[in-house]
């Protein structure tokens, strides 16, 4: 299980810049669908990335999905040489995204968000509207039903 | 530069596909999330989460006693 709420609040804590996508984004905006991992696009500066891994450093943050033994230094190095990884750590699976499908990076990303307070602490997360334009670019079958949905959420809303 | 958004329909954009999938969607689930805070609808995520971790595990065990 994922403790999404721990998550947010150990990131938020460590002044880490990052945004709030994907499924707990679709949360935030009233999906009534299950999501397993918090997926967020982090700002891949030089003193973000530091940020980022001392504060996921206490809870073991491994590759999701890779062969058990399989070497993984969590380090600044190991994120400057990568752009998005699978997690798995203490408190559930979390997805580090440099960039996405059809939002770009952080910067990119940053002026469509909007702040919201989970667990007592404050994030950005990804306005509806450009929500649906990223899943929809995604253009993954699995993703018609989430656009389906959040489309509804915006008719809802009256916009 | 090309915006990361350039050349992207409008959220509000009508795909023929898409409102075939609107037709399954449960809109009395939508209105009732949003009458709760954000909180709230994290609180319900994890709730739901345990719930479907519980149903696995009944899953796995009914597997290994057949």
């Amino acid at each position: 299980m994922t403790d999404f709420k721990a998550l947010l609040r150990l990131l938020t804590e460590n002044q880490v810049e990052f945004i709030i996508v994907g499924g707990a984004a679709a949360t935030v905006h009233g999906s009534a669908r299950l999501t397993l991992d918090l997926d967020i696009v982090y700002r891949r500066s030089d003193d973000n990335i530091s940020r980022l891994v001392n504060s996921l450093s206490s809870i073991q943050p491994y590759l999701r999905g890779a062969p058990p033994g399989l070497p993984f230094e969590w380090s600044t190095r190991t994120l400057k040489m990568g752009l998005n990884f699978p997690l798995i750590t203490s408190f559930g699976a979390l997805d580090l995204l440099g960039e996405i499908v059809g939002g770009g990076s952080y910067e990119e990303l940053l002026p469509e968000t909007i702040k919201v307070e989970i667990a007592g602490v404050d994030c950005r997360c990804l306005n509806l509207e450009r929500l649906i334009q990223v899943k929809r670019a995604a253009g993954r079958p699995k993703d018609l039903e989430v656009v389906a949905e959040l489309q509804s959420i915006l008719e809802e809303r009256g916009e | 530069m090309r915006g990361a958004n350039e050349g992207l329909a409008p959220a509000n954009y009508k795909d023929p596909l898409i409102e075939a999938f609107k037709k399954g969607v449960d809109v009395t689930l939508i209105r009732e999330n949003l009458r709760l805070t954000v909180d709230q609808r994290f609180q319900q995520l994890m709730k739901l989460q345990e719930v479907a971790e519980e149903l696995r595990r009944a899953g796995r065990k009914a597997r290994l006693q057949k």
